[in-house]
């Protein structure tokens, strides 16, 4: 009786799971994509290595490490790093923040917009906070807002096409 | 039913319908040529704008932003011809589109229909940046072509586009073709019309002529031209057949007339000729002189010379008649060794002074039949004149006159007896 229920469970609860699915492995392709529209200053181009590091919980599991394995970015091979605390964030290209306190949030954009590094976030209110790209799924489909302030402030130049399909905050307010 | 039509109208109608048949010809290929162009260009704009969308659309396609993909396709909405735009993930699954307002639904369900199976059996030109497939038919074209993101194909873009405006571009160069057709043929009709004087002016000239000397009977007419084509061949040819046939006509004439010996009129020339001048004589009030004459003893110098002698003995008369008869008298032999002069205004002083001239020169002519040998023959004449018997016929002249030579004959030769 128990493992009856145990399975409707599971089988009502899998089309969200599935959806979950999707997004997160829509997100993981987006982080790279969103990779390409970026022009990241002089400096920063001479690493060797092109770092995306995930600061705090990993939500991708091995999807990350499975999608960007022998791939190249900016034709530069990918790193993807791991970090639980910002502290632990070295120089990286690409800052995916999962925190979920603001206040850490807003630390981890600080610490990216004065290395010249992207942050990327799903956590509401992280464009208008600093962050430089909020992506937001609804129903199904994908939302990019873009803090051009911000971005402008860490010496990124994102490129037209991906403003063009973004809601692009100027200053704080879109 | 052709051979009727007169080689003018032939002309006209050869001329006119050859280049008529030329410019269609023609302008079937230039319209041809303008419908291949017309479907290059038109399909050459549908890339253009193929090409701007997808690459605008790129980024939408990245991060799967229907909403801005369907953005992009509605500016699709300024250009009434196109018809359907199609934006398809990887996975062919549709990310945006684009229907026009007219388009019915039967034919979006073709056209998408359609679509997924050209991606599907194309995939392969598909999967390279430069790929495309394009495709046009009467009502509608089509570019496809794919999306490439970090040289990844991540979807495809599909534009469909009526052909209207392809169509009334070719209809506004058909029409002004067939304007141009009407006004050309009417020019060359003009022109054939003229033309076909060039070949058929000779031609009527030649007929004319022909036409001519068969009426005139005038065998010396000569037909001049200044061309030096072949026409100018057939008017020497014509010539000379008209020269073949004048001097032919004159022996002929020459044989029917005279006598072929002495060249003197014959009998039935001579009859002719006297109906002439007798009718003429009374016409004028004048009278006609008959002299009828005889060589005396003819058949002795035929029987003791033989006949060359003989006839050289009637040439010698002949030329003795000729020198003493007046200018526009008539003298003929009328066979053997009979001759006849007739002489116009012949009053019977005039007939007898004649006559007289005759028999004295004929006496005192020496005739050598070989060297150092001649001979001497005389002649007997009967002469009439219609002084004091107009209107009498001839037939009755003529019996008179030779009544009048055998009585001369009678009478004991080389001398004239007046009828």
């Amino acid at each position: 009786m128990l493992l009856l229920m145990v399975g409707l469970l599971s089988l009502l609860q899998a089309p969200w799971v599935y959806a979950g699915d999707e997004e997160r492995k829509l997100e993981a392709v987006f982080i790279g994509r969103f990779a390409s529209y970026i022009d990241w200053p002089d400096k920063d181009r001479e690493r060797e290595r092109f770092v995306i590091t995930l600061l705090d919980d990993n939500p991708f599991g091995k999807l990350l490490d499975d999608l960007y394995r022998d791939k190249r970015i900016h034709n530069k091979p990918i790193e993807l790093r791991y970090a639980n605390k910002l502290e632990q964030v070295g120089e990286t290209d690409v800052l995916f923040i999962t925190l979920r306190n603001a206040a850490a949030r807003l630390a981890a954009t600080e610490f990216a917009h004065k290395n010249g590094i992207l942050t990327i976030s799903e956590a509401k209110g992280f464009a208008e906070s600093g962050g430089i790209i909020q992506l937001d799924f609804v129903e199904q489909k994908t939302r990019i807002k873009i803090n051009h302030a911000a971005a402008v402030k860490s010496g990124l130049k994102i490129g037209a096409p991906l403003l063009s399909i973004a809601t692009v905050l100027r200053g704080d307010k879109p | 039913m052709f051979d009727r039509i007169s080689i003018r109208y032939k002309l006209i109608v050869l001329l006119g319908l050859s280049a008529w048949l030329a410019l269609v010809i023609s302008s079937l290929i230039a319209i041809y040529s303008t419908y291949l162009s017309e479907s290059k260009s038109s399909l050459r704009v549908l890339h253009q704008l193929t090409d701007v969308i997808s690459e605008n659309m790129r980024a939408a396609l990245a991060f799967s932003d229907a909403d801005s993909a369907n953005a992009m396709l509605a500016s699709l909405h300024a250009d009434p011809h196109i018809l359907l735009a199609v934006v398809s993930d990887e996975s062919g699954k549709l990310l945006a589109e684009y229907r026009s307002a007219g388009l019915p639904t039967s034919s979006e369900q073709a056209f998408k229909e359609a679509l997924q199976a050209s991606i599907r059996k194309d995939a392969g030109i598909l999967g390279s940046p430069l790929g495309f497939v394009e495709r046009i038919d009467n009502d509608s074209m089509l570019v496809l072509r794919p999306i490439f993101f970090e040289n990844k194909p991540i979807g495809t873009l599909a534009i469909i586009s009526d052909t209207e405006l392809m169509w009334a571009k070719i209809r506004e160069f058909v029409l002004v073709q067939i304007a141009a057709s009407v006004l050309t043929l009417v020019l060359l009709l003009f022109l054939s019309l003229k033309l076909q004087a060039l070949f058929t002016r000779p031609i009527m000239s030649l007929i004319a002529t022909m036409q001519e000397v068969a009426q005139t009977k005038n065998y010396r007419a000569v037909l001049t031209s200044n061309r030096r084509d072949e026409f100018k061949s057939l008017y020497d040819v014509f010539n000379a057949m008209l020269a073949d046939i004048h001097e032919r006509d004159d022996r002929l004439s020459k044989l029917a007339t005279t006598d072929a010996l002495t060249g003197l009129a014959n009998r039935h020339h001579a009859m002719e000729i006297m109906r002439t001048m007798l009718t003429r004589a009374l016409r004028k009030g004048e009278p006609i002189g008959i002299i009828m004459l005889d060589l005396d003893f003819f058949k002795k110098v035929n029987d003791l010379y033989g006949h060359p002698v003989g006839d050289l003995v009637l040439q010698e008369t002949a030329r003795v008649l000729l020198d003493s008869a007046r200018e526009y008298d008539l003298v003929a032999r009328l066979g053997g060794e009979e001759f006849l002069v007739i002489c116009d205004c012949g009053t019977l002083d005039a007939c007898i002074a004649v006559a007289e001239r005759i028999r004295l020169g004929l006496e005192g002519r020496s005739i050598e039949y070989q060297p150092g040998h001649s001979l001497n023959v005389t002649v007997s004449l009967g002469v009439y004149s219609s002084e004091k018997r107009p209107g009498e016929p001839i037939e009755t002249m003529i019996a008179a006159a030779d009544e009048a030579l055998y009585r001369a004959k009678a009478a004991g030769r080389n001398c004239y007896i007046v009828a």
